[in-house]
């Protein structure tokens, strides 16, 4: 059986090349991704550790996880969406009207 | 009894009278003097009716409104208590003003005043709550009524609003009564937490009580010990005497105030720029009396302390001395009968200082008579002067007003104390009672006393002497204007008022001639008996407001003595003869100096005393010092450091946070990476806090 810090190592890498694109990247679309991936990490972990504890908690989680990203990800176009009209452009350091 | 059942009509029918004159006033004949009248009269008949109930042997002491029902421990009501007191009372309140609405139509209506409505609505409400206040049954409803006369007597002072003196009269009598009412406010408050009740007589049912009283909720404490139902005996560390004195003494501040005591006496002269039937109303019955009447009807907590008794006779004495040496050079017949008032209430209180109870409502009732009489009879006078009211353009008016020069004389002789006016016996008991106290009180209290009775006796001959200067100075001597040559006709409602007031002035001593009983023993001291009551049982048992408790209390408490240093009848027959022998070289000093046909001016002897007596000791100024040299300044230190500190703090903290918001708001850049960037450096930096506290590394 393979062990479980393989999977958190999974998880820890997955997670920061999310954190990495969001801190790096100015396309919102990458933004998403980069989000997509963060979350995707945290189920890695959930399942890790239902598969280590012998029980179904943390797969149920996943689950409950894949449907929050989905519509996140619904929500998350819709916003890019309307930051392509306002702006004419999906870079996420022009759009800073939103600040004192 | 069913008079009982109808005494509250007493109180209601003059405040009908004053929604009558407001709203339908000018709509009616007379500008609502008619509904007055009948309202005034009817309560008369009502007073009458109680007082003959009253007589009887019956009292009345019931609560007909409570207004609060939530807090179990502290009842505020709306009651009645009718003892042969208030009933007294009531029949002096109603009968000046049925007589002051009456004359009211010669002074006002027949001159072609306008605002009529105006006036009789003021004298209705003034009517009705001078004796709302007479028939409370508490203290808290008392003050309520006592507010409702400060605030009638400014609308009335204030009649005349065009002018430019009276709406300044007006609001100085209010401003200064208030000032003394503040004290009294505080002296409620004071009561109802100390005794948790306001009540001047206890209430009964079938001979068990089921209210008690403060009175004799404070006289258990002392006497007996006894201090079940009081909340607050020792008050920052004060026993209950000294407490009860403190809170006897915040009362009295608002008697000073409304009884124009010295220092609070300045708004009453003043108060002579109202119509004059305003002033025979004030000045007789209402308002004044107030004060004096408070004290009398709470007597058995006053009993208590004989510092406050001290006090209050003290005032009084020197208020008597003090007013009566103003009188002696006022020019106008009004200002000299104000001061009068002033003096003649000095006495009573220093009757009730000083044990004397009987002499101080016995000269509260012939005062309010021949005050009324006086100033009725000044009012005729001014409609005949075309209202002009000094005295050096008159002269001569004796032949030309019969009927008001021979009531006026009457009322003069009452108030200078010539005997057998009424006067003379009211004044004399409580000249008498001060000196017997007086010699026989140990200590201070005793001390205190005599003082008082000395200046009240100097007072005596002073009297005696402006009242005497008016007289010949107004009716007798040769006319000094045309006008006195000419004055103007007076009618029925002038003369028949002056009529029925000069009949009693001369007569209504006799209710109580206490020397003369004493001297034939015969049974006719009626005033005596009526507010004394049966010796054993009857309403006294019930009420604790009779005579007999109230000298009981004197004696035991505050050890008021009698004591007769020439044997009971020579001292009695002594301070008779010297106080009416005094106001006798008054009246014969007045006579040598004024009586002559072309009198002149004798005040500029007096030099340097005449402008102090002119300028009335300069107190108007020091007041008005007091508030412009002291009280203003202080409040402007105040102001500043309100302005300047409290706020300067406030303002500090506000300023501080929007300059910091302003700086760190900057950090807001409004791009989602350096919020992430931050975020995950905050992250970092929190897992590596942990990891340094958990020793992970």
């Amino acid at each position: 059986m393979i062990p479980a810090e393989t999977y958190l190592l999974l998880s820890a890498a997955i997670f920061c090349i999310g954190l990495f694109g969001i801190l790096t990247r100015r396309n919102a679309l990458i933004f998403l991704m980069s989000v997509e991936l963060m979350l995707n990490a945290a189920n890695i972990n959930l399942v890790a550790f239902s598969l280590q504890h012998g029980n179904l908690t943390g797969q149920v989680f996943s689950l409950f996880t894949m449907a929050l990203a989905a519509a996140e990800v619904a929500i998350g176009i819709g916003i890019i969406l309307v930051l392509y009209r306002n702006f004419t452009d999906v870079d996420v350091t022009k759009a800073t009207t939103m600040r004192w | 009894m069913a008079a009982f059942t109808y005494a509250p009509a007493i109180v209601l029918l003059p405040f009908v009278s004053f929604l009558v004159a407001l709203f339908a006033g000018d709509r009616m004949p007379k500008g609502g003097a008619l509904a007055g009248i009948t309202a005034t009269g009817g309560s008369l008949l009502l007073s009458i009716w109680v007082a003959l109930t009253v007589a009887g042997g019956d009292v009345h002491n019931e609560i007909l409104y409570q207004w609060t029902t939530s807090v179990e421990t502290l009842q505020l009501n709306f009651g009645l208590l009718l003892d042969p007191l208030s009933a007294l009372m009531l029949l002096i309140v109603c009968l000046i003003s049925f007589l002051v609405h009456i004359f009211s139509l010669g002074y006002m209506n027949d001159e072609g005043e306008t605002g009529l409505p105006r006036y009789y609505a003021g004298l209705g409400l003034f009517t009705a709550s001078m004796l709302g206040f007479v028939v409370a049954n508490n203290l808290l409803m008392a003050f309520m009524f006592f507010e409702l006369v400060g605030l009638c007597s400014y609308l009335l002072i204030g009649f005349w609003f065009r002018d430019d003196g009276p709406p300044s009269a007006a609001k100085k009598a209010f401003l200064v009564t208030r000032f003394g009412d503040y004290f009294f406010l505080i002296g409620v408050v004071g009561i109802f937490a100390t005794f948790g009740t306001g009540l001047f007589a206890p209430i009964t049912q079938g001979g068990e009580v089921v209210a008690e009283s403060f009175p004799m909720l404070a006289e258990h404490a002392i006497v007996d010990g006894e201090t079940a139902g009081i909340a607050m005996l020792e008050t920052v560390g004060m026993g209950p005497q000294q407490w009860f004195t403190v809170l006897g003494l915040l009362v009295l501040g608002g008697v000073v105030g409304k009884s124009a005591q010295f220092p609070l006496h300045t708004w009453l002269p003043d108060a002579m720029e109202g119509p004059t039937p305003v002033s025979a109303l004030i000045h007789a019955a209402t308002m004044v009396a107030a004060g004096v009447y408070l004290v009398a009807r709470m007597y058995g907590f006053y009993a208590l302390s004989p510092t406050a008794l001290a006090v209050i006779a003290l005032i009084g004495g020197f208020t008597a001395l003090f007013a009566a040496t103003m009188g002696l050079v006022k020019q106008e017949i009004k200002q000299v009968l104000a001061y009068s008032t002033i003096s003649q209430y000095g006495y009573m209180m220093l009757a009730l200082g000083s044990g004397g109870y009987i002499a101080a409502v016995f000269h509260l009732t012939t005062h309010a008579v021949f005050k009324a009489l006086l100033f009725l009879g000044a009012g005729s006078v001014i409609i005949a002067m075309h209202h002009n009211e000094n005295m050096w353009d008159m002269g001569g008016l004796k032949d030309r007003m019969p009927v008001t020069y021979w009531t006026f004389l009457a009322g003069s002789l009452a108030l200078a104390g010539i005997v057998p006016f009424a006067g003379f016996w009211s004044k004399d008991e409580v000249l008498y009672e001060a000196l017997i106290h007086g010699f026989g009180t140990e200590g201070g209290l005793g001390t205190a006393y005599l003082i008082a009775y000395a200046m009240g006796l100097l007072a005596v001959f002073f009297t005696g002497f402006y009242t005497f200067r008016m007289v010949y100075l107004t009716f007798h001597g040769d006319a000094r204007s045309d006008t006195a040559r000419d004055p103007e006709p007076v009618r029925w409602n002038v003369k028949g008022p002056l009529t029925v007031l000069g009949i009693l002035a001369t007569t209504i001593g006799f209710i109580n001639m206490a020397p003369v009983a004493k001297l034939t023993g015969a049974e006719i001291d009626f005033l005596h008996k009526w507010l004394n009551g049966p010796e054993n049982g009857g309403w006294p048992a019930a009420l604790n407001t009779g005579l007999h408790h109230y000298e009981g209390l004197l004696h035991d408490v505050s050890h008021v003595v009698k004591g007769y240093p020439l044997g009971e009848t020579p001292t009695l027959l002594a301070s008779a003869g010297v106080s009416l022998g005094l106001a006798l070289a008054g009246v014969l000093v007045a006579r040598t100096l004024y009586a002559g046909a072309d009198p002149v001016e004798h005040t500029d002897k007096l030099g340097g005393l005449k402008t102090l007596l002119m300028h009335n000791y300069y107190q108007d100024e020091y007041q008005v010092w007091l508030a412009t040299g002291v009280t203003y300044p202080l409040a402007r230190v105040m102001n500043k450091f309100d302005q300047g500190v409290v706020d300067g703090v406030v303002n500090g903290i506000s300023s501080v946070s929007l300059f910091g918001g302003s700086r760190i708001r900057r950090i807001q850049s409004g791009v989602v990476s350096n919020y992430a960037t931050l975020l995950t450096l905050g992250l970092v930096l929190l897992l590596a806090a942990f990891g340094i506290m958990g020793g992970w590394f």
